[in-house]
């Protein structure tokens, strides 16, 4: 259903980093995220470059695999780029299990195998929290943001997720 | 034992002669005393209490019964069997005594006092009986238990161990299946990309949607719960949003009612493919040039089985191009064979109505609707 996906990208560009380390996984996802109109600045596989990119470039958006070439490194990965407020940390990953209760800093996660459209969907999510609004959780099918910090319901009727506005 | 008090020859002593050979003669080792005497001593005993104690006659008789204890003997128990006689009352005691070798052995023992017909104490009888194997069986039986406990504490955590064993390798092999699952479907999907638009490159879209379906499958299994079931309903509520998103909702309605029924495991992935073929064949090819239509796709248990039911009102199978849907529509039979249902195909029209009816196994009619 690749058809409907580009629609998704009006919101604007996001400049992304993936942090994956299986490389035909990560090209695919080079080439959706083009499709939807973002920035892949980078693709990495394990967690120390993962890092330095992220902090000498600060990304939007950090899409952040768990198991990486030097391990289930993910977690270290996500707290370190979380820590900077201009970026978004997004698991993707096939193993949710692993994710700590605080979802180290992240913002949420896509469960593999994802659709192409539960990536669109995401990245579409994010780009409107980032940009101050909330649309509404429908169709978030695939992706699942992390857990509310003042005891808010994961789909609350206020806004729902960590608050990205900076 | 004395006799004085009844008359030779008469029926009295003849009784209380039977009575004393009889009590000579038992195997229960048997001993009498005379507290009229000082110290209560022993006045008879029969050849059985002479064997248990390891005594001769004349070593005992004149002698208090306090001559077989010893160091074990529970001084609780000696208080018990002294205040007893002092009240002139029966008692029933274990102790531990000692007989003559030094050895000793566990005493029960039964002291009743004797009166005269005038109701006068005459003599305190006690009757014994060794218990030392009961005791020994008794403490064998108390370590074969805490052995058995051992056991079975140990087994308990061998179990526990394994399990969790099992549950990594799971959650190991599950993540596996997602990643190569992922794995495959860029894979197909990178191809596609790069192949000129036209039939080879909707079959590779055509083959990554199917791997879709299947992944939205896999991802509902081991999420939760039951690893051995499969929820449809949680399945259908995914499957029809990716649908949805894929067509133009003005021109378009789908419409889905699905049972919450937990089928096995195992039949998640063809039922997926089956319900992707269905859905995704009417989409594409049952309203051509922007007909506008509705789709509707029910899943019900009935009668001990699951029954399915996808409609359209588009053009019908026959209307379409020619053998429009043949690849999609060979898997769906080849599916239901495999579920071991039956596949009824409606293109008498308007639309197409495809019904099917799959058995479900006792487990999943008996078990959860959740």
């Amino acid at each position: 259903m690749t058809g409907v996906i580009p629609d998704k990208a009006i919101d604007g560009a996001l400049r992304i980093l993936v942090v994956e380390d299986e490389a035909l996984i990560a090209l695919e996802l080079e080439c959706l995220l083009d499709d939807l109109g973002h920035v892949t600045i980078g693709v990495v596989g394990n967690s120390q470059e993962a890092i330095a990119l992220g902090r000498s470039a600060a990304p939007d958006v950090a899409l952040v695999d768990i198991h990486l070439i030097d391990g289930p490194t993910g977690i270290e990965v996500a707290r370190a780029l979380s820590a900077d407020q201009r970026t978004t940390v997004v698991f993707m990953t096939a193993n949710s299990k692993r994710i700590p209760p605080d979802f180290a800093g992240a913002f949420g996660v896509i469960a593999k195998p994802y659709s192409e459209r539960a990536v669109a969907n995401a990245l579409h999510y994010v780009a409107e929290r980032r940009a101050g609004r909330t649309p509404p959780p429908e169709g978030l099918d695939g992706f699942r943001l992390a857990a509310m910090p003042e005891g808010e319901t994961e789909f609350g009727a206020e806004g729902t997720g960590p608050d990205l506005r900076h | 034992m004395r006799s004085s008090a009844v008359n030779p020859g008469s029926a009295a002593e003849v009784a209380t002669e039977a009575f004393a050979a009889a009590f000579s003669a038992s195997s229960t080792p048997m001993v009498l005393t005379d507290p009229s005497k000082h110290d209560n001593p022993i006045v008879w005993a029969n050849d059985a209490f002479l064997a248990l104690t390891g005594y001769d006659r004349h070593e005992i008789e004149g002698r208090n019964c306090r001559m077989l204890q010893g160091e074990a003997s529970d001084p609780t128990t000696i208080r018990q069997i002294r205040d007893s006689i002092s009240a002139e009352t029966q008692l029933e005691v274990e102790l531990f005594n000692y007989r003559k070798d030094g050895s000793r052995f566990w005493n029960a023992m039964t002291i009743t006092p004797v009166r005269d017909e005038a109701g006068n104490l005459r003599y305190y009888f006690a009757a014994q009986a060794d218990m030392t194997e009961k005791h020994r069986l008794e403490t064998a039986l108390k370590g074969a238990n805490d052995d058995l406990e051992r056991q079975v504490q140990a087994r308990t955590a061998d179990l526990l161990a394994a399990l969790e064993q099992k549950t990594a390798l799971l959650h190991e092999v599950d993540h596996r299946v997602k990643n190569n699952l992922q794995v495959i479907s860029s894979l197909m999907l990178l191809k596609a990309r790069r192949t000129p638009e036209g039939e080879a490159r909707d079959a590779l879209q055509g083959m990554a949607e199917r791997i879709g379906a299947l992944s939205t499958a896999h991802r509902m299994l081991y999420s939760e719960g039951d690893v051995t079931r499969f929820n449809l309903q949680d399945f259908a509520a995914d499957f029809l949003s990716d649908l949805t998103a894929g067509v133009d909702t003005d021109r378009m309605a789908i419409n889905a009612e699905i049972d919450a029924v937990a089928v096995s495991a195992a039949m998640a992935a063809p039922l997926a493919l089956m319900m992707h073929e269905l859905a995704t064949n009417a989409l594409r090819h049952a309203f051509p040039d922007n007909r506008e239509g509705r789709l509707t796709i029910s899943a019900r248990r009935r009668d001990g089985g699951l029954n399915i039911r996808i409609e359209d009102d588009g053009v019908g199978i026959s209307a379409g191009v020619p053998n429009p849907a043949g690849f999609g529509r060979s898997l769906v039979d080849m599916v239901v064979r495999q579920l071991r249902g039956t596949i009824d195909w409606d293109e008498h029209g308007p639309g197409t109505r495809v019904e099917i009816k799959i058995p479900l196994d006792a487990a999943t009619l008996s078990g959860s609707t959740s």
